[in-house]
């Protein structure tokens, strides 16, 4: 049986705390004004020692590989059990997640997608010159792969392209909807290698650019919807020159044409959305228990109506579920295994759309308080739709699950 | 209560250069009910019922922040916690060695039920006596028990001096440098160790437990002790070794009402009025 150790439960109540302390007093100015959500992730790291860490952790795992470059050593599964607590990195996720989403979404994005697509396919030079950076949050990372004219579709209406110029690179190409794209340091930009051949038949290349290149335009943060704690923006490439110490993996060789990279990015993307509204969830369903505790209409607080008691059955039942499925994740990481794509993608689905139709009913069972940004709930209903629509849309993991299922 | 404590006027604090040396220091951290959710008076003992998790006393975690610091400063040494709580309890204690504490006792035994301060002090003196410690810290007052007198009472089974109230410690050679909190401002002491200070809440901010911290706690020794192993009868224990009963636990009053003074342009005259009935203008 898995539950939250007491080790867990202390990290929990210390990260509430440092959430109540540090984050909760500046949250209008990260949601409704201009405030970047970077300085209070990097006190975040450092408080918690989660940027020492990660150095830690990077150092030996660089050491190790060189050392099997060098034939000292013969490469080897890691171990199960073997470095850190899975839990450890989900528990962040979740408790900023009961307060302000973006600050996990902008957070993810650096540290989860942009240093580990160096990471897994980068050459150890390009390891050692991006990532140390990125992982202790020094400097903030953006993963460039949706564009105007392509999303879901993201591989086969890519326009994004690079063209061989001797020895380097010139890219070009508009990218939107980029988390973290308005301040970003370094940028992972996803394209396709123009040999002048048919466009689907055409390579897939992962670049790393730095802001104040030649070319590179980052754009103001977007007007969104939600996740205002989390800057979206646009790029603009113009003949953008790179040489090939800024492929990724430093050749075009990449496996099934660069397209498994990108897939094994969605896949850990698909995990952190399941904490993510395990977080929005708990928050939900905590205020609306004290809420239909406190209110009173016709004379009884509005728990005693049963219409209430569903809304608030039917938030527990999702949280159960949502729970044990992060749980299942811990436990698979732990185990060194992981699920297999289509369980993630259903995993996905199910905790992004439990995380808004909770967040929806909170703001009902608020009544008009619910749809005043004084309530909590308005902001969190309008930061959990997104989990339907980034990190593949509901109706991407969908069509992913049953393919599985008809293959 | 500083009987080898010197009070120094201000003028005559020099900072002398402190000679770096290994410090050990103990603190005393109490482990009680979550005060958001403190749980029940027991009506027979008149005692808070402590069945429910406890937690690390945040009265204590300042004690602890200081000693980390100490250490720190020193470059060398170590703090070591001693608690004695029922049940076994180590929760609060675990919190406390998250923060940095290398070990800790736990003195935990059935016949301790009912201990008052002053036998809390003894056991928790017979803990510390042989740990060789440069210092011994504890906070001025615990959220629970309230009585703010196991500090001194520690000092004084141990025939140690002891400064209360400390809002800031410096160690210069073998004394403390203490300033300690007073209503007009603070008193500066110097002090020789090994000493018993209590530490006033809030003068430090303590550190939260970090990720590496956590994980290595559970690898961190906790001995425990009965009241036996320190050389305590069960009659000297407990509700029979307690020199002091709970005879009466009352409610405290409620706040009354205010007065409203609506103002007509007059209200001034009859808040100066008021004032002037309670002498305090
Ligand atoms: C706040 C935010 C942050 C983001 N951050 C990033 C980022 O950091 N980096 C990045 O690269 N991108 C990012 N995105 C982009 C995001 O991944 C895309 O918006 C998402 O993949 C959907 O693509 P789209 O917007 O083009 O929608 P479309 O693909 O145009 O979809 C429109 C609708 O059609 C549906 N649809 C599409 N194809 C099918 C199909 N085959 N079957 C059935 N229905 C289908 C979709 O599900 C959707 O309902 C972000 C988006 C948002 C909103
Ligand atoms: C109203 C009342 C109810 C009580 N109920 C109970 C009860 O239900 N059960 C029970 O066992 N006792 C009970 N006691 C006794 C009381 O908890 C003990 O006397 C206590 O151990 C010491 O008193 P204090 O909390 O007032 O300590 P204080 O003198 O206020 O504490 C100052 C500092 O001394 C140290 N310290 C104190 N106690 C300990 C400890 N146990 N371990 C480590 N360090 C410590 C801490 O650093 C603390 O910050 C009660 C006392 C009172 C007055």
């Amino acid at each position: 049986m898995y539950q939250w150790s007491d080790e867990h439960n202390m990290l929990r109540q210390a990260m509430k705390d440092f959430i109540a302390k540090e984050l909760v007093p500046i949250r209008d100015e990260l949601e409704h004004g201009n405030l970047p959500p970077y300085g209070l992730l990097r006190k975040l790291f450092a408080t918690f020692g989660m940027d020492e860490m990660a150095s830690a952790s990077f150092e030996k795992r660089i050491a190790y590989d060189k050392a099997i470059e060098a034939g000292e050593v013969e490469p080897s599964e890691p171990k199960r059990g073997e470095g850190m607590d899975p839990a450890f990195s989900l528990i962040p996720t979740i408790e900023l997640c009961r307060q302000s989403p973006g600050l996990v979404t902008a957070m993810g994005v650096s540290v989860g997608l942009t240093a580990s697509a160096i990471n897994s396919k980068g050459t150890i030079a390009q390891r050692e010159r991006w990532v140390p950076q990125l992982q202790t949050m020094e400097k903030i990372g953006a993963w460039a792969i949706t564009e105007p004219n392509s999303g879901s579709d993201a591989f086969g209406s890519m326009l994004a392209s690079a063209r061989r110029d001797g020895d380097e690179y010139v890219l070009n190409g508009s990218k939107t909807f980029i988390t973290n794209g308005p301040y970003a340091d370094t940028i992972v930009f996803i394209c396709k290698l123009d040999e002048g051949n048919d466009r689907k038949d055409r390579k897939v290349l992962s670049f790393v650019l730095d802001a104040g290149m030649d070319g590179l335009v980052q754009s103001k943060p977007l007007r969104k919807m939600g996740m205002h704690s989390s800057p979206t923006g646009e790029l603009f490439l113009n003949d953008v020159r790179v040489g090939r110490d800024r492929l990724i993996g430093e050749s075009e060789e990449v496996k099934k044409g660069g397209r498994d990279g990108a897939k094994s990015t969605f896949q850990q993307e698909r995990s952190g959305v399941a904490a993510m509204s395990l977080g929005i969830i708990e928050e939900c369903l905590d205020l609306s228990v004290a809420y239909a505790k406190d209110r009173e209409q016709f004379g009884q607080r509005i728990g005693d109506f049963q219409l209430i008691q569903q809304k608030l059955a039917m938030m527990e039942v999702a949280r159960m579920n949502v729970q044990n499925l992060v749980f299942r994740t811990i436990e698979l990481a732990a185990a060194n295994t992981a699920m297999t794509f289509a369980e993630a993608c259903a995993m996905k689905l199910y905790s992004a759309q439990q995380a808004t139709a909770v967040a929806l009913e909170a703001v009902q069972l608020h009544g008009g308080n619910g749809y005043m940004a004084e309530y909590h709930v308005e902001q969190l209903a309008r930061d959990a739709k997104v989990l339907q629509i980034y990190a593949g849309t509901d109706e991407i993991q969908t069509v992913a699950i049953a393919k599985d299922l008809l293959k | 209560m500083c009987r080898r404590a010197h009070v120094l006027g201000l003028d005559q604090v020099v900072k002398l250069s402190s000679t770096m040396h290994a410090m050990k220091v103990v603190v005393c951290v109490k482990q009680i009910p979550d005060p958001a959710d403190p749980g029940a008076l027991d009506p027979e003992t008149r005692t808070l019922k402590r069945d429910v998790k406890l937690i690390l006393d945040e009265s204590d975690s300042y004690g602890v922040e200081m000693a980390l610091q100490l250490v720190e400063a020193a470059g060398e040494g170590e703090v070591t916690l001693v608690s004695m709580a029922p049940n076994n309890e180590r929760s609060g204690l675990a919190t406390a060695l998250a923060m940095g504490a290398a070990s800790a006792t736990l003195v935990s035994d059935p016949a301790l039920v009912g201990t008052d301060a002053l036998t809390t002090a003894k056991i928790l003196a017979a803990t510390i006596k042989d740990q060789g410690a440069d210092l011994v810290i504890a906070g001025s007052e615990s959220s629970d028990g309230y009585t703010g007198t196991v500090p001194e009472q520690i000092a004084a089974v141990l025939d140690l001096p002891s400064v209360t109230a400390a809002k800031s410690v410096e160690v210069d050679g073998s004394n403390i440098l203490v300033k300690r909190q007073t209503d007009a401002g603070y008193d500066s002491i110097i002090c020789p160790m090994p000493a018993v200070i209590s530490v006033t809440a809030g003068v430090v901010e303590p550190r939260y437990p970090s990720f590496k911290g956590i994980m290595a706690a559970k690898s961190k020794p906790v001995e425990e002790k009965l009241a036996a192993d320190l050389g305590f009868e069960e009659d000297q224990v407990g509700w029979s070794g307690s020199g002091q009963e709970i005879v009466e636990v009352a409610e405290a009053p409620t706040r009354e009402a205010g007065d409203i003074i609506e103002d007509d342009g007059e209200a001034h005259v009859k808040i100066v009025e008021f004032l002037e009935s309670l002498k305090v203008i």
